[in-house]
């Protein structure tokens, strides 16, 4: 299995994990595995999500009510557990999405680099 | 399978299928099937530890957690069972001799009464402008009706006592009955046990009570054997006979637990006391039922300037809780036994803390592992928390079991006049609900300090380490010492309290008392008033009857009166001829008889005694005793001088009392004779003036017999002498001065007892914590011990080495415990032990035993690490 170097490989922001999880759903409902293998795909290899550390989370989501489980049949004709967003789950996403957005943009701002001063 | 079962394979399924698709994408990318597994399961993480968060996630894991937790603590602790003995014997006698404490001062401090809300039950009293609180004010009849219609008060009611005799019976008997208002047993909400209580109604239109009598429990059973049948059959009091309509309960004891209650003539002429107490409507606070008061007493004070202080009145409302006979001493020694059994637990506590912590710094390697393979810290924290709350649950059960023990003991030890009649010391569900929480706090306080440490460990350097070599956790043995040397000042502390108690109660026993109670009876005789209606014919029936007992066998002295006999005797104002008058200033009278010096051993010091012939006239003569005498100036003779006694010279208020004809204040003294402890034991002794018991003729008399043998061995003779002189003649119970003196060390008995074993039970805790912190840490340094004694450390050394350490400890401990010693004295001497301080010889002897023991606990363990062999302490790995 190819990874990116270890340097570029970043460590997840609490309570992001939920996000992208929320976030991998919005496309359709999908297994455990399935959710890993997408959000590193997606970042590039860039996040690394620890696959155990994704259980807990969806035991949380779950909880909360935004997503919800059900049965099914993997691609290997294994027996699988769907996770698919709940509308609770999506209004979530978007207000977080958004959220998400106005931060990334500020700290963006914050940290675009500075007319030259000691260059 | 329940369904939490379901739920949790349901997830290791799940996660189980998420390993297994990504083995096989690996081997779809080309890994050999095992290089597959390896990587599948290193992208997945701990897996164990996945699974226990998520089902963290669905929350109510609680009762899984604490069951492990439970079932950890208990496999741990047979592993280590001397720790688990210890620690449960320390607990065990903490806890329980502080629910024993706590049920006695919960059944006399907290609970004694069954009545209705005592603690809204006031009395009043009534002060001058600089009286201290000392008892309630006495009305009159007729002040109580102006009390009534106060606004500020809901329920009045008022209780009057005096000698009632019982005739029709075998013998005679005089009780002291108590007479209560109509309203009284509504006032007090007690149901009785068979019958009715007194109502209304039994006070007729003119005030005239009915004949009828509530039994008291005790009398029911002495006279009535407990037969129900009892209502309706009559007793007789005072000559009249009277209808029992009720028994009360046995804890019920209203004035009396041995009597009966009696409904109070309504008599608004009556001036003798009553004690009215009373309850406020609601939303009215004290303070203005106490202005209210106020008004009515200054008014009332104008009408009767003789029973009310002088000067500007101040009137105090007593909550009935503060004023039980328990209040005062009693109240005092359970508050500072209360202390002494906070400090037993305390040190019971460190030992556990102590001995936690030697056993989680033994296990820090086994924590460590159990850290670095992913417990969370605060999962471990919470696991070494239940550790110790179950130890100290169970601790705390035994501890109950103790304390059922203990109570008893405690029960049997408490001086009966000392305790309300109503309090019942029994272990009940506050008792209990109290040993649950000392059990759980004392838990989470000796195990959190402990549990926090060990769980912030330096993992690679733990487990490195043999498990506490040299560089071994110097934190945790610092702060041992620390624990040992908090408990060797805990024992200074209570031992150095106990030999106050001890000093106390030394004291009052060695006091000399002025007079020889040994083999003196006394004995209360009561004769009918109605029979004996002049003074002559009452002083007859004395004279034949002291004259009767005289020439019993067996008798060497006997004498007749009032007071003269511990404790008794009353207190007037009185002047000296050609002195000043001094204002507040008294003197106690007895009435005694002839021989009353030779009876109670008193010497006759200067003067004379009274004769026979100056008896029977109640002549205006007086002896006084010795303090009496020093109101002279020095040089000059009190015999022969006169003084004015005042309550002589005034008319007789109780009507059954009958003085001599031409009695008068002036009183002429004729002898000098030795001072006694009249004022109690404790007390330095009072003037006192003592008068021929003729001045007054009472229907009742104290007789006082001193016997060659045993005084209570002529109890019957007595009996029989009084009923050929007439068959009412009541004889009361009899007892010895011996027991009345036994009485006043009751008190002292008590607290030295106490104290004495809480202090032995905490210097035997501190002795076995102090030998099991030092045996750990010398066991913790045997490695260095072999580094030691390899380079060349003789066994000497080594020796000095530990004992060095523990003295330094135990110097320590010892210090601080006395000067904590010395602040607590400070603060005790104004309670009880007024007259204790400190010996050396009692504080020398604590320093000597708790440096022992600390030795001791050293020795043993510094010579079996003088005896290693010096390789294996080096291989020693703990």
């Amino acid at each position: 299995m190819t990874t990116g170097e270890l340097d570029s490989q970043l460590e997840l922001l609490q309570g992001t994990l939920d996000l992208l999880i929320l976030q991998t759903l919005a496309f359709g409902a999908a297994h455990g595995h399935a959710i890993a293998r997408i959000i590193q795909q997606r970042s590039d290899e860039v996040l690394q999500v620890g696959h155990g550390s994704l259980y807990p989370a969806l035991q949380r989501l779950l909880k909360r009510g935004l997503i919800v489980a059900e049965d099914g049949v993997s691609e290997n004709n294994r027996k699988a557990r769907f996770y698919r967003l709940t509308a609770k789950g999506r209004k979530k996403l978007t207000a977080e999405t958004s959220k998400w957005e106005r931060f990334s943009s500020a700290i963006a701002r914050l940290l675009a680099p500075l007319p030259d001063q000691n260059s | 399978m329940t369904q939490w079962e379901t739920r949790r394979k349901r997830l290791e399924d799940e996660m189980q299928a998420h390993i297994d698709l990504e083995t096989q994408e690996n081997i779809e990318a080309g890994m050999s099937p095992l290089e597959a597994r390896e990587a599948a399961m290193r992208r997945f993480g701990n897996a164990a530890s996945a699974g226990d968060q998520s089902r963290e996630e669905w929350g109510g894991l609680w009762p899984e957690r604490l069951w492990q937790d439970v079932r950890f603590a208990l496999r741990s602790f047979r592993r280590d069972a001397g720790f688990t003995v210890v620690a449960l014997l320390s607990l065990m006698l903490g806890i329980g001799a502080s629910i024993a404490l706590f049920s006695v001062v919960y059944g006399v401090l907290i609970a004694p009464y069954p009545y209705a809300r005592p603690n809204q039950i006031w009395a009043p009293a009534v002060l001058g402008p600089r009286d201290a609180v000392r008892g309630w004010h006495w009305y009159s009849q007729r002040e109580m009706e102006e009390i009534q219609k106060l606004p500020a008060f809901a329920d009045v009611m008022a209780t009057s006592v005096r000698p009632v005799l019982l005739t029709g019976g075998i013998n005679p008997e005089n009780f002291y009955g108590v007479f209560l208002t109509g309203g009284a047993f509504n006032f007090l909400e007690v149901k009785p046990l068979i019958g009715r209580t007194l109502q209304p109604f039994d006070i007729g239109p003119g005030g005239e009570p009915a004949p009828v009598v509530v039994l008291s429990y005790g009398f029911w059973q002495r006279f009535f054997s407990g037969d129900p049948h009892a209502i309706g059959r009559t007793i007789t009091l005072d000559d009249v006979p009277h209808t029992i309509v009720g028994v009360m309960p046995p804890r019920f004891g209203w004035w009396t637990n041995e009597a009966f209650w009696l409904p109070l003539r309504t008599d608004l002429k009556d001036t003798s006391g009553i004690a009215v107490i009373m309850r406020l409507v609601p939303g009215v606070t004290q303070h203005a039922a106490e202005q209210q008061l106020n008004q009515l007493n200054i008014r009332l004070a104008a009408e009767r300037p003789d029973d009310y202080p002088k000067g500007q009145l101040r009137t105090v409302m007593l909550n009935y809780m503060d004023i039980t006979t328990a209040s005062g001493e009693m109240a005092d020694s359970l508050h500072l036994l209360l202390a002494a059994v906070g400090l037993l637990l305390l040190i019971a506590c460190v030992n556990v803390a102590n001995l936690q912590l030697a056993r989680t710094t033994g296990r820090a390697r086994e924590i460590a592992m159990r850290l670095a393979i992913g417990a969370g810290r605060g999962r471990l924290v919470r696991q070494l928390l239940t550790e110790s709350v179950l130890l100290s649950v169970a601790g705390g059960i035994l501890g109950v079991l103790f304390a059922v023990g203990a109570t008893r003991l405690i029960v049997v030890l408490i001086p009966p006049d000392y305790v309300p009649n109503e309090a019942r010391i029994t272990i009940n569900g506050w008792v209990l609900l109290f040993s649950v929480g000392v059990s759980m706090l004392t838990g989470i306080l000796f195990g959190l300090a402990p549990a926090l440490r060990s769980s912030r460990p330096d993992l690679v350097g733990t487990l490195k380490d043999g498990g506490g070599g040299a560089t071994g956790s110097m934190r945790g043995r610092a702060m041992r010492s620390w624990l040992v040397v908090a408990e060797i000042s805990l024992s200074v502390i209570l031992l150095a309290g106990a030999s106050l108690a001890v000093r106390g109660f030394v004291q009052v026993l060695r006091v000399d008392p002025g007079f020889q109670p040994e083999k003196v009876m006394r004995i209360d005789v009561t004769l009918a008033p109605k029979r004996y209606p002049t003074w002559q014919q009452r002083n007859v029936l004395d004279r034949n009857l002291l004259e009767s007992i005289v020439n019993l066998p067996g008798v060497q002295a006997a004498s007749l009166g009032n007071g003269g006999l511990p404790w008794s005797g009353w207190r007037s104002s009185f002047s000296i001829d050609g002195q000043p008058r001094i204002e507040d200033r008294k003197i106690k009278i007895s009435l005694i008889s002839g021989r009353y010096p030779q009876t109670l051993g008193i010497p006759l010091k200067h003067g004379r005694e009274f004769t026979e012939a100056e008896m029977e006239s109640g002549m205006r003569i007086a002896l006084i005793n010795e303090s009496a005498a020093r109101l002279w100036p020095a040089g000059e003779d009190p015999v022969g001088r006169s003084m004015q006694i005042d309550d002589l010279g005034r008319p007789m208020e109780n009507p059954l009392v009958l003085a001599a004809p031409g009695i008068a204040a002036g009183v002429t003294v004729v002898g000098v004779i030795g001072d006694t402890k009249n004022d109690g034991l404790a007390e330095a002794p009072v003037p006192a003036v003592y008068l021929p018991y003729t001045v007054y003729a009472p229907p009742d008399r104290e007789l006082a017999v001193q016997t060659a043998g045993d005084p209570l061995a002529i109890v019957n003779a007595v009996r029989l002498k009084a009923r050929e002189l007439d068959k009412d003649l009541a004889v009361g119970k009899p007892n010895t001065l011996d027991e009345v003196m036994g009485e006043e060390t009751q008190q002292p008995r008590f607290n030295m007892a106490l104290f004495s074993s809480f202090a032995a039970l905490g210097l035997a805790l501190a002795a076995i914590g102090i030998y099991s912190v030092i045996s750990y840490n010398v066991t913790q340094r045997v490695q260095e011990i072999g580094v030691r004694m390899a380079l060349g450390a003789r066994r000497a050394d080594i020796l000095k080495l530990i004992l060095l350490m523990v003295g330094r400890l135990a110097a320590l401990g010892l210090a601080i415990g006395l000067a904590g010693s010395f602040l607590v004295e400070r603060l005790v001497r104004f309670q009880m032990f007024a007259k204790t301080s400190f010996g050396v010889m009692p504080l020398a002897t604590i320093v000597l035993v708790l440096a022992g023991v600390a030795v001791l606990a050293a020795w043993l363990p510094a010579v079996r690490a003088g005896n290693l062999d010096p390789v294996t302490a080096l291989r020693h790995e703990a």
